[in-house]
């Protein structure tokens, strides 16, 4: 006698552990194949947009800490760029340096959580805490710089907050001495395991025409073999001047666009944030840290898009100035709000399990999605 | 493509009808566009190869005030494989009475995917109604929330289903 079967209404979030804040699916599945996959957003929407019109220029900045903290660093850049465009407000070259610097640090210690919870999400647990432990590092260093651990604040219209501490550059190149061998140690544990891989290779896969569709950004585009980085492609700060790879999702490491290749296309922007850390140090010029203004910041009336890559992809910040102290609008477009919407489509069809890989590869993040 | 020659393309295949093209200091030039045309564009703008606009970078609803009422959806739009950008921006009326009979838009979600989630946080947001997209409903907010928060003239509920929106009423 055939077993009956019928569809299973489940229920995935909003708390679940590999949802990487507070994300809820919806899944209709049969057995264990989901045929339908509803996300629901929003459990982190504080409405940044809108505290963007009540607040003055620099009274946003802490707040764009919180548009994905794994990254504020980055955060911080993009709106400082921003606003320092259209306001044509001049940074010194140490401010540029010393940015460029944390914002690669940032990308380190944030892929390190993406690559180390999806470990955890797959079910390996020790990468995890050796990705924290590294991270650890990283955090003590900007402690030391800024006061903070995860919210930084550390960026100024027209530089940074605080000069670097004496000896702060040998000790980040203590930290790259360290955590070069560690990575290579890394990807011993966990990214040339052939149990991991096989979880991974041929498993979520996104075609180039898709992921532009979609509008993904950052390594998750890079991963579908599509090469394009800001850093190199419309260079921002000193990036011009810095020299590095971007790395490409390639069938070499799977199937291009996989869940694997965008595991392993993040493991290698981190070797490349290293390479530009160090030119960062060798560089490093001396002269202020910070072109401070002492009058009120009021933007002329204009409008600017303006994106820069963060870990998760482009950020870009579309600000409507009216001549005020505040922003008329602010528009905050992330990579995980388009990584997220593409979802919907690419898990019907596919296990259970392999949803949790797919997010996790994604390396979406809640905050940035519900802004 | 410079985004001049883009637009001399576009007044070529669209009609140059009602279209206006918008050059001011401090802003990426822009072209304003009616609402009818907005479909016949976006696909040109998709399919021809000249444009190749594969990216739609970034959708925003802006609520102008001022002189007049009036809401704008702002598209950036980004070619990766023509490495060239454009924007244009649509403009809907917004008279006092009947606000929202007007704020009507075609979807363009199935041009460009991506404009599936970005024109729902503009529903969300703004209350501009997409016609025409698949899954329209609220993204960020719960479905019965009331209002459109980032309109100018927005006002918070004062509770959202018996909860306070403020801190001070919450403690007792």
């Amino acid at each position: 006698m055939p077993l009956a079967t019928e569809e299973m209404i489940l229920n995935m979030g909003p708390h679940h552990p590999s949802t990487h804040g507070v994300l809820r699916f919806i899944l209709r599945t049969d057995g264990e194949v989901i045929y339908r996959c509803r996300p629901d957003v929003g459990f982190l929407h504080r409405g940044l947009e809108k505290i963007a019109e009540m607040v003055t220029y620099p009274q946003f900045m802490p707040y764009t800490d919180r548009i994905d903290y794994l990254a504020a660093m980055n955060c911080n850049l993009g709106y400082a760029i921003t606003v320092e465009r259209l306001g044509g407000i001049e940074v010194p070259p140490r401010a540029e340096y010393v940015r460029v610097m944390v914002a690669e640090l940032n990308r380190i210690i944030s892929h390190l959580i993406s690559v180390g919870t999806f470990a955890l999400d797959i079910g390996a647990v020790t990468p995890f805490t050796h990705a924290l432990r590294e991270r650890e590092w990283v955090n003590d260093l900007f402690e030391e710089l800024c006061g903070a651990r995860l919210t930084y604040h550390y960026f100024r219209f027209g530089g940074v907050a605080f000069d670097l501490p004496d000896g702060f550059l040998d000790r980040v190149t203590r930290f790259l001495d360290y955590f070069e061998p560690r990575l290579a140690q890394f990807n011993r544990l966990i990214s040339t395991n052939k149990i991991f891989k096989e979880r991974l290779v041929g498993v979520g896969v996104i075609s180039a025409e898709e992921a532009l569709g979609y509008a993904l950004v950052g390594p998750n585009l890079r991963a579908s073999g599509i090469d394009w980085d800001l850093r190199r492609d419309e260079p921002y700060a000193v990036y011009a001047d810095l020299e590095f790879e971007v790395p490409v999702g390639s069938p070499e490491f799977g199937e291009v666009g996989d869940c694997y290749n965008r595991f392993w296309v993040r493991i290698r922007e981190m070797e490349q944030s290293a390479r530009i850390v160090r030119q960062c140090i060798a560089r490093m010029p001396e002269g202020s840290h910070w072109n401070r203004s002492k009058k009120k910041l009021k933007l002329p009336p204009g409008e600017m898009y303006v994106r820069t890559e963060a870990p998760r992809g482009e950020l870009g910040y579309y600000l409507i100035s009216r001549g005020e102290d505040r922003p008329y609008r602010l528009k905050i477009r992330t990579g995980s709000f388009s990584a997220m919407s593409i979802v919907e489509k690419l898990a019907s069809g596919i296990m259970v399990a392999d949803l949790v890989a797919l997010i996790a590869s994604l390396d979406v993040i809640a905050p940035e999605i519900d802004r | 493509m410079e985004a001049h020659d883009i637009y001399k393309k576009i007044q070529r295949i669209v009609g140059d009808g009602d279209l206006a093209w918008v050059e001011e200091e401090r802003r990426e030039p822009y072209l304003m566009v009616p609402r009818e045309k907005l479909r016949p564009l976006a696909i040109a703008l998709k399919r021809d190869q000249d444009f190749d606009f594969d990216t739609l970078m970034s959708l925003s609803g802006v609520h102008q005030t001022g002189d007049s009422e009036r809401m704008e959806v702002v598209y950036h739009l980004f070619s990766i494989r023509k490495r060239h950008r454009f924007t244009f921006k649509v403009e809907l009326d917004r008279p006092p009475l009947l606000p929202h009979f007007y704020l009507r838009l075609d979807t363009v979600s199935e041009i460009w995917p991506a404009a599936g989630w970005m024109e729902r946080e503009i529903y969300d947001m703004f209350g501009i109604h997409f016609v025409g997209h698949q899954d329209f409903r609220r993204l960020l907010l719960p479905p019965d929330w009331e209002g459109h928060p980032l309109l100018k003239d927005y006002r918070e509920p004062e509770a959202y289903r018996g909860i306070s929106t403020t801190r001070e009423q919450a403690s007792p």
